[in-house]
């Protein structure tokens, strides 16, 4: 499989061709530096994979994505990022990237994204679809901690991130009489039996950090 | 800059407010003469009140009638004016209440001369169209000398404050376009060069342990890999609090609401955001926008008690409109002026660079709603 990388920094795309080198059915066949050059590149050299970094100098990575598909519909591009998938992977997909990864990855992980996505396929890291079907599932019902009040949100929210009874009520100036009486409401509105439920539920959902 | 500085007996060319104030360099620090009007219809008291004036070093201006005085009142600031009262024309009364009645000369000071005998109801009649002073030719040169001293002191000191408030506002603009440059400036600095050479010594540690086969330096190569890992996300951290690169790439609309989920899940409480659909927007403004709503959300977070924050951003061909309400214990009339609401002055500040404004009201016990609007130049 031919592949052109492009990252501004040398260090990247050392690493990059070193990581790929090793690999038999992978050949990087030309390296790019900007947004500019990765268009000429795709011109100059046959490739089936551009893997690129989402912000170099020059155009911006989504209208880079888009300007390779028009271009060259049947080849892949797979977005390789320093920022975090939640804020940048669903725009880039929808521009028609064929899939996004961040830096952190394995390497393992963007060799085997590189051979999903030539054969056609689009590559979702396990986060990213965890996320996507949440929102679906969110789309269909309302999710359980929208049934709450505002105030039993902020309980939920404060018993979630670890806080104690006693802590939560401090904070909010309550009773811990009232705290325990909203964490009861909250578990029976949430069909939930402990604290450590409710902090699964919440980690899941990104409620919390 | 010259014409301030030119002493002559003429009014000096014509300079608007706006254009004064853009022209305030640090080199008109050296005070500059006050100009004192002399109206009189005698050229020969003018010349005598000249004579006693002019050992006080200032610009002095002259003007034979009160029409001529009038439009002389028009094109300058006085330090003060003395006044004839018995003029043919206009006299020395109706020229006062026109000069009064003008907006640029409201506040001048006015001392009517005259030649008659005192008169009680000329004095009222002179207080009563806002003169400050009187006095009976002929004058006496110490009287009138010390008389007309206090009153450049007193514009001079005014001005003074004027430009130094002036100065201060410049001063707060240019210190938040300043740090606004440099955190974006370090933000990048940080997030492309750190991250970078981060992601690169991961792909090189990567590839150091693909080749080694010894199991206690494989478990090595893990945990640096684990450490690098940690290390690029506090990095990101550090560059996004700094600047939140979708501020940039994103812009405005998506930049907000992402601080808003950032913010429902940093404290628990319950953000609603009401969004336009992203248009791109200018950069300053924006920039403007979402640190004024970074403000409002600290604000809330640290003060309000609230459980819950509704926002609305509204963009219009002219403007972009942020309300957000809480529903908190609700801000205090005092708390809006008090001297620790530094962080509501930055707003105001902020907003006002670029014409807008900020609104606040608080309901005790119903929480405090802000309004932000901003003016756009030209959709770009």
């Amino acid at each position: 499989m031919k592949v052109i990388i492009a990252d501004d920094h040398p260090v990247v795309r050392q690493g990059l061709r070193q990581m790929l080198a090793v690999e038999q059915d992978l050949t990087v066949v030309g390296e790019a530096r900007n947004g500019q050059e990765v268009v000429e590149l795709s011109r100059r050299v046959p490739w089936e994979v551009a893997v690129l970094d989402y912000n170099m100098p020059g155009k911006n990575g989504l209208e880079l994505i888009k300007e390779l598909r028009q271009r060259y519909p049947g080849r892949a591009v797979l977005i390789l990022s320093m920022y975090p998938e939640d804020r940048y992977a669903v725009r880039a997909l929808k521009a028609g990237a064929a899939g996004y990864l961040t830096k952190e990855s394995a390497p393992e992980e963007l060799v085997s994204a590189i051979r999903k996505v030539a054969g056609g396929g689009r590559y979702v890291t396990p986060t990213l679809g965890e996320k996507l079907a949440l929102e679906l599932e969110d789309n269909r019902g309302k999710p359980l901690h929208e049934t709450l009040s505002d105030r039993e949100y902020q309980v939920m929210w404060m018993i979630a991130s670890g806080k104690t009874v006693r802590q939560i009520a401090d904070e909010l100036f309550l009773s811990p009489n009232t705290v325990s009486t909203h964490r009861t409401r909250i578990l029976r509105k949430m069909n939930m039996k402990s604290n450590a439920e409710l902090m699964h539920y919440a980690i899941a959902h990104h409620l919390v950090d | 800059m010259s014409d301030a500085a030119t002493a002559t007996l003429q009014p000096s060319p014509e300079m608007t407010d706006a254009a004064a104030f853009a022209a305030v360099e640090p080199l008109a620090e050296a005070a500059p003469q006050a100009k004192i009007l002399l109206v009189d219809d005698e050229p020969k008291s003018l010349f005598a009140l000249q004579e006693l004036l002019s050992g006080l070093g200032q610009n002095l201006m002259i003007a034979q009638s009160g029409e001529e005085a009038l439009r002389l009142a028009l094109k300058n600031d006085f330090a003060v004016i003395l006044l004839d009262v018995r003029m043919p024309g206009i006299d020395g009364f109706e020229t006062a209440r026109l000069i009064r009645g003008r907006e640029r000369s409201r506040l001048t000071p006015i001392i009517f001369l005259t030649a008659e005998a005192d008169q009680m109801n000329q004095v009222f009649r002179g207080y009563e169209v806002g003169a400050v002073d009187y006095l009976q030719k002929p004058v006496i040169p110490e009287i009138l000398k010390s008389k007309v001293s206090v009153f450049v002191d007193l514009h001079r000191k005014s001005e003074r404050l004027k430009e130094s408030e002036d100065k201060l506002r410049r001063l707060a603009a240019h210190l938040i376009s300043v740090r606004e440059e440099e955190r974006a400036h370090i933000a990048r600095e940080i997030h492309d060069e750190l991250g970078q050479v981060l992601t690169g010594l991961k792909m090189e540690v990567t590839w150091l342990a693909k080749r080694l086969r010894e199991k206690p330096l494989i478990e090595k190569t893990d945990s640096m890999c684990k450490l690098i890992d940690t290390t690029v996300q506090t990095v990101r951290k550090i560059a996004t609090g700094l600047r939140p690169e979708m501020l940039d790439d994103m812009g405005l609309i998506a930049a907000v609401g992402w601080q808003a989920k950032e913010f429902q899940k940093r404290t628990g409480i319950r953000c609603r955001t009401k969004l336009p659909p992203e248009v791109k927007l200018d950069i300053d403004v924006s920039t403007t926008m979402f640190r004024i709503f970074q403000e409002i959300l600290t604000n809330v977070a640290r003060h309000s008690r609230a459980t819950r924050v509704d926002m609305e951003l509204a963009i219009a061909e002219d403007k972009v409109a942020l309300e957000v309400i809480d529903n908190g214990v609700g801000i205090a009339d005092s708390d809006l002026n008090g001297k620790k609401s530094l962080g509501l002055l930055g707003m105001h500040e902020r907003a006002l660079l670029f014409g807008g404004e900020v609104k606040i009201t608080g309901t005790p016990g119903h929480g405090t709603r802000v309004s932000v609007s901003i003016p756009l130049r030209q959709r770009s």
